[in-house]
């Protein structure tokens, strides 16, 4: 088995995460991350981890020698410090000593083939893997998961028709037939520029948990720390009834239906007086250019008011929110929702509307949101391509550009299947005259 | 009543090297064929080796077999395909003396205490599921395995137009009572097609207005056991093509063809068409070749590969005179499609011993495949495992990334066919690591352990190894340069000197310049500079056979029920009960199953036995 990590923690902004590694080998592979050997089975230590020679954090280790471990394989664990940097860094750190990304529900799968799960435990196992397989294309809409898989198989269509000709011109070059015609390696490099783009249109999805943000702006005293806080279920920003009381900017996350925020909260802005008065206004104001959704927030049914802070946000995503529902109703054609900070009235379906402006911004960027496994196979299966195109292209070795083109295939293999020996050796036959 | 350890059944490609093999491993073996002088007979093209064919040879070679010498005896032309491409896709091919080589393979048999039967089995004496032995009409023979070689033979048809003719091959009588016996036992069968063209007088034909494509020089040999030491006579192959009013003929009578009249129910394969075949399928092709290969040294006769055919006589005639060269042919014999009985190879183990028969095996076209080099594998493959279970060795099984014999065996026995098999190198998703020219480097320390290469042998080729690191060391690794030779002839200046291995491993270096080789280090050097070519992929070849290793050998019960899996898609499901994986390796290796599916199954096997357990 090949060795796999995962971070056990959200990927988001936190005093520690915690990544898990598991697989054959994985030992013998620390002395190349950590600055000194780790201390043997389940004990703790502190070490200083590499990537590309350079520190990027110093880190707890702790290492399960299997059998005694939770997958029972060899394992480890890393606790470092929680900022996304550090976090990316460590990923890449392991990757760089050949660690796969685990696939969805590989450490329980693991865990189970080892005997480590019993059967009631293992129940969930398949569901696991069977759910995150339907997910696996997470998209905003059915009809663009049926479109992307179908892109993808339009694409190892492709690579297929360049194996057919490379293939053959292997295994037939005394046929005299003309496998490799003058266009073909043109036709190569068209290929890869458009599975670059199609790869451009793919979002991300960890990308899209850590990127967005959210920031709360709205008149002073609106109550935009109160909902902000009850958002985040804690105190965090700083609550005042006395008027301009935030005078920095809050950033904090909320996950909500595997999607994190990132949401600031701002100084209050003077409706009444001049717009720039203080420092902390002045930052919220210009944090709007920065953020993907606008929250006001909101204690009056005043629609110039609103229509104020919506034209400040006229090029983000804008959400009304009305908050002292528990004071008052509000008119509820202003709105997007309405809640009590107060009360926590109305804040599931805030979280909602929330989740679904911000994917509606995506869709805009983005045709597709996949795994990021799914982007790394990607990105593997063109430089695989562009290795292939150069080698026919100086005409060396064509065995070579034949074994890339099958690893370029293999790579895509994973949304769509194995196209098998025989099949392709059925491409030739129906394409070309072959036999003596 | 006479006994042996095992009997053979069939003196073609697989037959002999069985046979053989049994011989080496130092037990004894009947082998009972039709006709003593008919053993090694070559029944299609006279030609040994090809793409992924010679691949097979030099396997085959490397375990002590017998069909690459008969090769080195009785060629007359050699050529290496692919000479401009890698190492890895080069294949020797090597047109034969049709009746040097069978006289090869008799006198080599003929050395060895095999002892043959000019028999017609005709019955398997079976007790308990398990084959004891053979029947024929006069006699009872038994062995304590029986291997069956039964080529072309098995209730064997030959179709020339409506003209239908029992027998497996020209001049020749078919099994028909054995086809019985096996049908009788239930056994999932089928019927295949093959097919030959007309046989025509060298004399007869018209050489000079013909390409002449003679073979390479110097002279390589096909076994590397350097036991033939001189070539015999070598000889040219002419190429010649159809035309327009060849095709002409060919369409107007295509419904006289035995393949279009429906008589043959057979499947043929599609990359060996018929010539009526070529010109239905192809419409837009207005010429194909046809390679004039000759029959032998001083014999009157060539096999013009490219126009077989089941054509009827007369049209066979009109459409041979049309091609320039062959306007006043003297046939000899007409072309013919011939079927045969096989049995779907899904139904015997890894070891080619039958699942529904113990102590009985199976080798050769009977499985499905075609080609002599296919059969003879097969052949040594089976008498291999039949000796191994006699002498309680363990199953001998060679894996996918260490042989094309290994790629073959899987294929067979998971996949089953389609058609009738054979091999190319497409085939082999481990092709980088199977060349032709390392066989000896993948198996042959193995096959000695098989007890099946002798000794002086083994140390031959372990010195070999030592010499090569030797010289890999001293001339290559140890001599560091300042600068050298672009492909464009330009001269690369370094920052400092470094090694020849090193300066091999850069995409531009001019092979040829870096080094002089004299006869004791070219092949040393060739092999070098493609090892260090292939080493970034063939590691990363081989991470991919380590990754997967311990869950690729998972076995699959019998008895699993796929559509009680969820997860799994119809289209998925419906694939795995008709290729009935035995391993979850081979499960991965079937179209269109995902990663994912593959986690499913190993999860639910899993979870069947901790219910077991459980319960």
């Amino acid at each position: 088995m090949s060795v796999v990590f995962a971070l056990a923690t959200p990927a988001a902004q936190s005093a520690i995460c915690v990544f898990r590694v598991s697989g054959k080998g994985c030992l013998d592979a620390v002395e190349k991350i950590f600055n000194k050997p780790v201390q043997k089975h389940k004990t703790f230590c502190i070490r200083k981890l590499f990537h590309q020679g350079r520190v990027v954090d110093e880190v707890g280790v702790i290492t399960f020698s299997g059998p005694n471990s939770y997958t029972g394989e060899d394992a480890f664990e890393v606790y470092g410090h929680g900022g996304l940097g550090v976090m990316s860094l460590i990923v890449e750190a392991f990757k760089g000593v050949g660690f796969e990304e685990a696939a969805p529900g590989e450490f329980t799968k693991r865990a189970f083939l080892n005997d480590k799960l019993s059967l009631n435990e293992a129940e969930s196992v398949a569901d696991i893997i069977e759910s995150n397989n339907a997910e696996d294309v997470f998209l905003s809409s059915q009809s663009l998961a049926g479109d992307f898989t179908k892109k993808v198989i339009d694409f190892s269509k492709e690579i297929d028709f360049f194996r057919v000709r490379v293939e053959g011109e292997i295994d037939f070059s005394d046929e005299g037939e003309d496998f490799l015609d003058s266009m073909l390696v043109e036709d190569l490099g068209l290929l890869i520029s458009n599975f670059e783009l199609f790869v451009g249109a793919c979002m991300n999805k960890k990308e899209l948990s850590v990127k967005k943000k959210v920031l709360f702006i709205g008149p002073v005293n609106s109550g935009k720390s109160s909902v902000f806080n009850r958002l985040l279920g804690f105190e965090r920003a700083l609550v005042s009834s006395v008027p301009g009381t935030t005078r920095d900017l809050i950033e904090s996350e909320v996950f909500y239906n595997n999607m994190s925020f990132s949401v600031s909260d701002s100084a209050g802005v003077r409706e009444t007086e001049d717009l720039i008065e203080a420092k902390g206004i002045d930052l919220g104001i210009s944090e709007v250019s920065k953020a993907d959704v606008v929250v006001g927030i909101f204690d009056s049914s005043d629609e110039g008011v609103i229509n104020k802070f919506r034209e400040i946000s006229a090029e983000r995503v804008f959400l009304a929110v009305y908050n002292k529902l528990d004071l008052s109703k509000a008119d509820k054609k202003l709105f997007d929702c309405c809640v009590s900070a107060k009360t926590g009235e109305g804040f599931d379906h805030f979280k909602k509307v929330l989740g679904g402006a911000f994917i509606n911004k995506d869709i805009r960027d983005y045709d597709y949101l996949v795994r990021e496994r799914h982007i790394d196979l990607f990105n593997k299966t063109i430089s695989s391509l562009k290795s292939a195109e150069k080698r026919l292209l100086d005409n060396d070795a064509m065995e070579l550009a034949a074994e890339d083109l099958r690893i370029s295939r293999a790579y895509i293999g994973d949304v769509v299947g194995v196209k098998t020996s025989d099949s392709l050796l059925g491409d030739i036959f129906s394409s070309f005259c072959i036999g003596k | 009543m006479d006994k042996f350890d095992v009997i053979v059944v069939g003196g073609g490609h697989a037959g002999a090297e069985a046979a053989h093999a049994v011989f080496r491993s130092g037990l004894k073996c009947a082998l009972v064929t039709f006709e003593r002088e008919k053993i090694g007979q070559m029944s299609c093209n006279p030609a040994i080796g090809g793409l992924g064919k010679s691949h097979i040879v030099r396997e085959i070679d490397a375990m002590g077999g017998i069909m690459p010498i008969a090769t080195d005896m009785s060629g007359i032309q050699y050529r290496t395909l692919n000479t401009r491409k890698g190492d890895a896709v080069q294949a020797l091919r090597v047109q034969c003396d049709r009746n040097l080589y069978k006289k090869a393979i008799q006198k080599i048999i003929s050395k060895t205490n095999i002892q043959i039967f000019e028999e017609e089995v005709e019955d398997l004496l079976i007790q308990k599921n398990s084959v004891k032995g053979v029947i024929t009409k006069n006699k009872t023979i038994l062995g304590s395995k029986t291997i069956l070689t039964t080529g072309t033979f098995l209730n064997g048809k030959m179709y020339k137009g409506d003209e239908i003719t029992e027998g497996g091959r020209i001049g020749d009588s078919s099994s028909k009572p054995l086809s019985k016996k096996l049908y009788s036992l239930r056994l999932p069968m089928g019927r295949l097609k093959t097919g030959t063209p007309a046989r025509i007088k060298l004399s007869s034909l018209d050489l000079s207005v013909m390409e002449e494509q003679p073979g390479e020089s110097p002279t390589p040999f096909m076994s590397l056991t350097q036991e033939v030491k001189k070539h015999q006579k070598q000889l040219s192959c002419y190429i010649t093509r159809t035309n327009p009013k060849t095709h002409k003929i060919i369409s107007k009578n295509t419904h006289l063809s035995a393949m279009y009249s429906g008589n043959i129910s057979g499947i043929g394969p599609r990359y060996c068409p018929s010539i009526e075949d070529k010109v239905y399928k192809f419409k837009s092709k207005e010429s194909h070749q046809i390679f004039i290969e000759p029959e032998g040294i001083n014999k009157d006769l060539v096999y013009p590969n490219g126009i077989s055919t089941s054509l009827p006589k007369k049209i066979q005639e009109e459409f041979i005179y049309s091609i320039k060269g062959l306007e006043n042919s003297k046939i000899e014999e007409y072309g013919y499609a011939v079927e045969y009985d096989f049995v779907d190879p899904r139904s015997i183990k890894k070891t080619l011993e039958t699942k529904f028969l113990s102590d009985f095996y199976l080798a050769g076209q009977i499985n499905g495949t075609t080609g002599y080099e296919e059969a003879a594998a097969q052949g040594l493959m089976a008498g291999i495992n039949a000796s191994n279970k006699i002498q309680k060795r363990k199953e001998f099984i060679l894996e996918r990334s260490e042989s094309y014999i290994g790629v073959m065996i899987y294929d067979l026995t998971n996949h089953g066919i389609t058609e009738p098999y054979r091999m190319f190198t497409s085939r082999a998703e481990h092709r980088l690591l199977l060349s032709q020219n390392n066989a000896e480097q993948r198996l042959l320390t193995k096959a000695y352990k098989q007890n099946i290469v002798c000794e002086s042998r083994l140390n031959n080729f372990l010195k070999k190894e030592d010499d090569y690191k030797r010289f890999f060391t001293n001339q290559l690794e140890k001599v560091k340069i300042k600068n050298f030779k672009n492909k464009k002839n330009n001269t690369i200046e370094l920052n400092e000197k470094r090694s020849i291995s090193s300066i091999l491993a850069r995409p531009d270096v001019d092979e040829t310049k870096i080094f002089k080789t004299n006869k004791d280090t070219i092949e040393f050097f060739k092999r070098a500079s493609t090892e260090i070519k292939y080493k970034g992929y063939i590691e990363k070849q081989l991470r991919e056979i380590n990754k997967n290793k311990k869950q690729n050998r998972k076995k699959i019960p019998e008895n699993i029920d796929y559509k009680n899996i969820s997860g799994l898609s119809n289209e998925v499901v419906e694939k795995l009960l008709k290729s009935k994986p035995d391993t979850i390796g081979s499960a991965s290796l079937i179209e269109g199953v995902t990663p994912a599916a593959i986690n499913l199954i190993l999860v639910n096997i899993k979870k069947t036995e901790l219910e077991k357990i459980n319960a």
